[in-house]
């Protein structure tokens, strides 16, 4: 939809600026990488959920003509993934699927061959199959830290809940359960290590963060972080699930180093589903309380994790869930207990929504049956709490810019809530869900610095270095135009290079959708000192002072005096060619000043309309209409296209995703098994965005790479609560939950 | 995943085949389109060493109007080819529905007829990587000594998952099974039987060469039910023929064979196709389709299902019926 | 086991190939022939991104073809589906609107969308559906895509249309 801009770049609709490539297929991901002498890498796991490793024998694997080099737990001695979990360990296996020995050979075939003559023998250990199992009082513990199993909690009130609850009007407890699930991404688990020189080792791989894999094999190795070269030539979806390294990463290293040859691991069918995973089991328990007028005063919330065998990152999502009880109500006190249980499932890692998705899936609609037991409009409800610029939450988040009640008010009026609500046809349900997003979070790292180098050629064209990856967000696209809006060129005339860590400038990566923000920022900043280089140049020529010059449509002119003016090439020219022989090159970087949290956060509202088949369960999603506040609009339809695939995604999560776990496994690994809608079974989408222009962002811009998703599942399941009379509590909301719903409804009427 | 090493063979003739197919010593399996048989021997669960490929056998890829009104189709005619082709759309429809309903377009681009007849049965506990099939006790059929999906079990409970197969029942097909000694024709009703292992009647060293329909009367219907809309197993199919005095019901992907329902058809050949009838006939297909068990989705649901699926079958027979001149 | 030669025509270029009869039309685009266009994603039918087209124009999955069976036969890929330079109109729609993101699913889309626009005269929406099941867009959630392949059918016919009426 065409939209009104002031702007030369910012607002506009640019197509991503290597689309050719990739419409081509000239686009290189990392299995396409083929490197002299390459062998084919493949690890042995552990059948087991369990186990203890009695013995293990590799010498005929070893001598399997073919076979370059096999790897222990000897060879891996030292490396740790995270807290407590060895690359591949001596002794004690956690998860079915654990890797326990890897082998390099000359191809694939043979690769299997000698994994199949490893040697190991097992001693069985009784499992811990889920959170119940795990909790109990004689249950053994899996790691000596983890006292009862918990690898990790957390405890914390805001204000006075007790106080607050007791002065209630009405109170409300529910219970819900979110599924183990996997992120599917498009490009399977690959990795092409070369550690044939002792003091570099480079890993081409997909990946949100290059830094964070360049510092994570780097301690593992103990080289200097410089020793490590990270190359992501293009990444194939990340969803939160390429924010850390993974066993295959380090084991394709060690297989390099101990074979002298470049080593290339890529996941191949079932395997996808172990090397890494998205979330596991969640249970929540949230209780509420309401005044007289409907007002939120106070949320108390009791999360626990199956973050299975191992613990890395996870506890993140219980610090970014911990904040979130009053991200979009102001309420006058929390409560907080969230837990990380070790079970012998697979570890835990994020999916789409990093955990605030699936978490909003419970509390909206929580929040939702709040209303109706007051017999509020859940929008009215939303309206009459929901935060406003200027609001500041318990935990000290500011929200210098708040657009949450306009996207209410939006959807609400585009998709004639009021009334479809009135009309009530049965098995036809409509729904809404709110949410918020930070742009980068603060809070993780001491520094969340992002930078950027430009450097500007005499042709008037430029190259943009940045650390970020783009893996498909578009995000290298918005900041050649954050750069083209600074310095009065086009996008297209913008190359942006990134990808490679030897060149990179520092950047922590595409996740808690820190790019647009934080990266933006830095690139606005390296822009504008490349621009005052230029302008230095073009003020002296001009006769003016470089303040009064305005750079755009590739001409710097005088303000007031159009017709004062100079090619911006010209100028970039004669500054190389000036006495000085100045090559302008911008540098700049961004770390937000607070200590946790975000400078910004975007805001959304998505209404869905669904309609279920009450023969077979089956939820048809008709429509959705979503509204964002993305503060600025960098590049409009790369926002629709976000929205979008957070839908899909949404949806997907809602209705359809869910590992079905047995003894540890998971039985339908594929990606035929493993639900995901497709083409069929997309809904109606309208956009609306909202742009509120906030002061701390580039341009105004905020992130939109994950605060669409929050909104979607809750939106969904309260349209299907809507429509069938009760809510469901279980995510994936399957045919047959509903089904089960329906026909216990039907025997009580 | 790989293709593990195996010798392809082509065989010139139809007796070729079979002799080679008949050859004792070498594991072979016949191939046609491949996309279910080389997914499962990437999995490692059927280990061929030589693979026949019959596909383009000569009379394979017919497709032959018979003197009595029916059709002929050769095993090895393509998916998509039989859905170009009028003498299915117009004459089969419910046929055309249920080719249709098979995997998507580009597995229909692959796929054979007979392919999709002679579908092995699947299961989650077996249709897996070798690797994954190692963290389980081997069942009955990896040659172990129990089933994973109903552990009380004594026989092994892997799904039947073709969409034709039920139409073709509805319709009252044949086949023609074909080997060294000669040839039979067999009711495609009588070519499942109810057991994961030993699915099929069809023989050691037997080729399926023909499907043979019979003169479309009556009026035909296939509805399949699967949570998402192309490529995705079934929940449960439904085919249903009513020619007046008869009727045939048939239940495909809930249990290992697809159900013929007796008592549903009996009743409906008793009191026709009114609202009432149906209701009735739906409500008696749960006693046809015996233990069913929670292999993909839960036995309650498949229960749930099977009736919704009778009605609606039905219900689409009547108003076929309503519209027939 | 023997390899066997086989004379394959792969974007109008022929080449002679000695493959092995486990090797798929996949193995053999991407590993002999170096053509990394074609995505090597689930291999086992269900993602799509190995799509290629056959000389009838049907899409078809080269993760599931024998390269053995393809002798003497011909294939296209996204590398052969416009002239050096020039986009076409499938792929010149999935830029404009917005229908590539991470770019991974991205060939087998287009290969899936283009086979669509050759065996197919006017395809409905009910058709588009149908074509693209087969394959899976993570990113994009195949709203974007749909569009793109709307806006492409819509091209195709007025172009037809043109060149009838100029006729």
């Amino acid at each position: 939809m065409p939209r009104r801009t002031n702007f030369s770049a910012v607002g506009h609709n640019q197509p991503r600026l290597d689309g050719a490539d990739k419409v081509t297929g000239r686009s290189l991901f990392t299995d396409d990488v083929v490197l002299p002498g390459m062998l084919c890498g493949r690890a042995l796991r552990c059948p087991l959920p369990r186990a203890r490793i009695l013995s293990i024998d590799t010498r005929r694997a070893e001598a399997l003509p073919g076979v370059k080099a096999v790897v222990t737990a000897q060879d891996a001695a030292g490396i740790w993934l995270g807290i407590n979990q060895p690359l591949l360990s001596a002794d004690y296996l956690n998860h079915v699927g654990q890797e326990i020995a890897a082998v390099a050979a000359t191809d694939e075939d043979i690769a299997r061959e000698a994994l199949k003559l490893i040697r190991v023998e097992y001693e069985p250990l009784p499992e811990l199959n889920d959170i119940k199992a795990a909790l109990a009082p004689d249950a053994p513990l899996l790691h000596a830290k983890a006292k009862g199993n918990i690898a990790w909690q957390q405890a914390e009130d805001h204000g006075d809940p007790d106080a607050v609850f007791a002065a209630a009007h009405h109170v409300r407890t529910d219970h819900y359960v979110t599924n183990p699930s996997h992120n599917c991404y498009a490009e399977f688990h690959v990795a092409v290590a070369d550690y044939t020189r002792a003091d570099k080792l480079t890993v081409w791989t997909p990946t949100q963060s290059a830094l964070l894999f360049q510092k994570s094999l780097a301690a593992g190795f103990k080289l200097p972080d410089s020793g490590v070269r990270i190359m992501c030539l293009n990444s194939g979806g990340g969803f939160t699930g390429r924010t850390a390294t993974r066993p295959h990463h380090f084991l394709a290293a060690l297989l390099s180093r101990k074979s002298g040859r470049p080593v290339k691991i890529r996941a191949t069918g079932d395997e996808e589903f172990i090397m890494c995973r998205a979330g596991g089991r969640v249970e929540y328990r949230f209780r509420s309380g309401v005044d007289r007028d409907g007002r939120l005063k106070v949320v108390d919330a009791d999360l626990l994790f199956d973050t299975g065998a191992y613990v890395e990152s996870q506890m993140i999502v219980i610090l970014l869930t911990s904040s979130y009880l009053d991200a979009l109500y102001p309420v006058e006190a929390t409560r907080y207990r969230g837990r990380l249980v070790h079970t012998n499932n697979l570890p835990y890692y994020f999916h789409h929504g990093g955990g605030l998705a699936q978490f909003q899936f419970a509390f909206g609609q929580h929040v939702n049956s709040l209303a109706m037991d007051l017999g509020m409009d859940p929008v009215d409800f939303h309206l009459l709490n929901a935060v406003e610029k200027g609001h500041t939450t318990l935990r000290g988040t500011h929200y210098a810019s708040c657009g949450l009640k306009e996207c209410i008010r939006k959807t609400a009026r585009q998709t004639g809530w009021k009334k479809k609500r009135r009309r009530k046809t049965p098995l036809k349900g409509i729904g809404i869900g709110i949410g918020a997003m930070a742009s980068g979070a603060k809070g993780l790292f001491k520094h969340d610095t992002s930078a950027a180098f430009i450097k500007v050629g005499d042709d008037g064209k430029a190259t943009l270095f940045v650390g970020l990856p783009d893996m498909g967000q578009s995000s290298h696209t918005a900041m050649a135009i954050i750069a083209a809006e600074v310095l009065g060129i086009a996008p297209t005339d913008i190359t942006v290079v990134s990808g490679d860590t030897d060149l990179d400038p520092l950047d922590v990566g595409a996740f808690t959708q820190r790019g647009t923000f934080n990266t933006g920022n830095a690139v606005k900043n390296a822009c504008l000192d490349a621009r005052k280089q230029i302008a230095k140049t073009a003020a002296a020529e001009l006769g003016v002072k470089p303040f009064q010059l305005h750079f755009s449509g590739g001409q710097i002119t005088v303000k007031r005096e159009p017709e004062q003016a100079m090619a911006f090439a010209k100028a970039v020219y004669n500054t190389l060619h000036s006495q000085e022989g100045r090559f302008v090159m911008g540098r700049g970087f961004y770390n937000s000043p607070i200590k946790s949290g975000s400078m910004a956060y975007s805001f959304g509202a998505q209404i869905a309309e669904v309609s279920v088949d009450a023969d077979t369960g089956i939820v048809t999603v008709e429509r959705v209409t979503a509204a964002h506040d993305v503060g600025r609009a960098i590049n409009p339809r790369i926002v629709e296209g976000q929205i979008d695939g957070q839908i899909f995604s949404g949806m997907s999560q809602a209705l359809f995703e869910e590992c079905v776990m047995d003894d540890g496994q998971v039985l339908n690994p594929s990606r035929l098994d493993y639900k995901m809608p497709r083409a069929y079974e997309m809904p109606e989408v309208e956009h609306i965005i909202v742009e509120t222009n906030d002061p701390h962002g580039p341009f105004g811009a905020k992130e939109v790479g994950e605060g669409p998703i929050v909104c979607t599942m809750q939106a969904i399941a309260n349209a299907v609560a809507d429509a069938i009379g009760e809510p469901v509590k279980e995510m994936p909301i399957t045919p047959w939950r509903v089904l089960k719903i329906l026909g216990r409804r039907k025997e009580v009427a | 995943m790989q293709l593990p090493p195996f010798e392809y063979l082509r065989p010139a003739t139809l007796r070729e085949g079979l002799d080679w197919l008949s050859e004792p010593g070498t594991e072979t399996a016949v191939v046609a389109g491949g996309s279910d048989l080389l997914v499962n021997m990437k999995l490692g669960l059927v280990t061929p060493k030589r693979l026949v490929s019959i596909r383009d056998l000569p009379g394979m890829q017919d497709v032959k109007p018979t003197a009595d009104g029916g059709l002929r189709i050769g095993a090895g005619c393509n998916l998509t080819d039989l859905l170009q082709s009028k003498a299915v759309t117009r004459r089969y429809p419910a046929l055309a529905d249920a080719i249709r309903a098979v995997g998507s377009q580009h597995v229909r681009n692959m796929g054979t007829l007979g392919g999709n007849l002679c579908l092995p049965t699947r299961c989650w506990y077996t249709n897996q990587s070798n690797e994954w099939r190692e963290s389980r006790q081997p069942c009955f059929k990896t040659d172990g000594g129990l089933c994973h999906v109903i552990k009380s079990s004594a026989r092994c409970h892997s799904l039947n998952s073709s969409d034709t197969a039920p139409a073709l029942i509805a319709l009252g097909a044949t086949v023609t099974l074909v080997d060294r000694h000669g040839s039979r024709e067999l009711a495609v009703a009588d070519l499942y039987l109810d057991d994961g292992i030993d699915y099929t009647a069809m023989k050691p060293g037997e080729i399926l060469t023909e499907i043979h329909l019979p003169p479309p009367t009556g009026v035909a219907a296939f509805i399949k039910v699967a949570q998402r809309n192309g490529l995705d197993y079934a929940a449960g199919t439904v085919a249903g023929w009513f020619g007046g005095a008869t009727t045939r019901l048939v239940l495909g992907s809930i249990t290992s064979r697809p159900v013929i329902l007796h008592r549903s058809a009996d009743i409906v050949a008793a009191g026709g196709l009114d609202t009432q009838t149906i209701d009735a006939a739906a409500d008696a297909a749960r006693a046809d389709l015996g233990e069913v068990s929670n292999l993909f989705s839960p036995p309650g649901y498949k229960r749930r299902l099977a009736r919704s699926l009778v009605r609606r079958v039905l219900q689409q027979l009547a108003d076929l019926q309503g519209a027939a001149p | 086991m023997s390899r066997q030669i086989i004379k394959l025509t792969v974007n109008g270029d022929a080449h002679e190939i000695a493959v092995a009869p486990q090797q798929t039309l996949l193995e053999v685009l991407r590993d002999e022939l170096g053509l990394s266009g074609t995505k090597r994603g689930c291999t086992s039918g269900a993602c799509g991104v190995c799509t290629v087209q056959q000389e009838d124009g049907r899409a078809v999955l080269s993760c599931l073809a024998l390269a053995v069976e393809w002798d003497g036969r011909a294939v296209t890929t996204i590398e052969g589906i416009a002239e050096p330079g020039q986009l076409h109109p499938v792929q010149t729609a999935f830029l404009e609107y917005g229908a590539v993101q991470c770019g991974f699913c991205t060939p087998g889309l287009i290969m899936t969308a283009k086979a669509l626009l050759d065996t197919e005269p006017a395809p409905d929406e009910d058709a588009i559906n149908e074509a693209m099941a087969g394959a899976i867009c993570r990113c994009t959630g195949h709203i974007k895509v749909k569009i793109a392949i709307r806006e492409a059918v819509k091209a195709a016919l007025e172009g037809k249309q043109a060149d009838a009426a100029s006729n």
